[in-house]
């Protein structure tokens, strides 16, 4: 295997397989962790073959060997640039999620809470359905406003006119 | 025959055995646990399509270890 460094990168960073046609990242699991270099990994598997080992404890080295053929110097070099920043990215949006954990598990605990609270029954149940007492009024209607019109302006028979005439006439005279 | 060896500290072993298990129509395939290592051993017919199997081979155990991590 003869391999060489990438030009404008670190030695121990990354190295280059021509023969092979791949390159090979070493990254710090101290400032990367597995989960940025599984993320980054995976974001590569369309256009790349990855594989990930472990030369020594505390770090990842991935290789890298683009699908198409053609994999010249510069293209290795172009390769290990993209994975080296997308490594970051997803480094970062890390560090992110786990800053913002708590916030996110406390919206999201609220907005369950609040669902819960809203469904919770505060409407009577069955038993309290059941043991209600229908036969009471439900309220006074002085006014007759939940009478039905027919109820309220039928037409009256001759004796109910003539029992409410005395209270009409009597409340008409009494004008000068 | 060609070799690929997985770091079981980045490869769990279902996602080996799980991406064997897919190519094995494709070729023979030997597993043996070495060191930290699950080593997969690899025949085919030619050895072109036993190196083009081993790079697929590493790339859906890789897939499958992702998937795992986010379910």
């Amino acid at each position: 295997m003869s391999t060489q460094t990438l030009d404008r990168f670190p030695k121990d960073l990354a190295v280059s397989d021509l023969a092979a046609g791949s390159v090979t990242l070493t990254v710090d699991a101290a400032v990367y962790p597995l989960e940025a270099v599984y993320g980054a990994a995976y974001i590569f598997i369309d256009r790349c073959f990855v594989l990930l080992d472990r030369p020594k404890a505390g770090s990842v080295a991935v290789t890298l060997s683009p699908k198409k053929a053609a994999a010249d110097a510069e293209a290795l070099r172009q390769m290990a640039g993209e994975f080296a920043n997308e490594l970051l990215t997803q480094a970062w949006r890390q560090k992110i999620v786990e800053e913002n954990r708590v916030i996110l598990e406390t919206v999201t605990t609220q907005a369950l809470a609040g669902a819960t609270a809203r469904s919770a029954p505060t409407e009577p149940s069955l038993d309290d359905l059941a043991s209600f007492d229908f036969t009471e009024e439900a309220f006074d209607d002085p006014l007759g406003i939940a009478m039905s019109w027919e109820e309220k302006y039928k037409k009256k028979t001759p004796t109910e006119a003539a029992s409410e005439a005395p209270a009409v006439s009597g409340s008409t005279g009494a004008k000068p | 025959m060609i070799e690929r060896r997985f770091h079981r500290d980045l490869y769990p072993t279902t996602a080996v055995d799980g991406a064997v298990k897919l190519f094995e129509r494709f070729a023979r395939f030997e597993q043996a646990d070495e060191g930290d290592y699950r080593v997969v051993r690899i025949t085919a017919r030619r050895p072109e399509r036993e190196q083009k199997i081993a790079l697929e081979l590493s790339n859906y155990a890789l897939g499958l270890t992702r998937q795992g991590g986010l379910s």
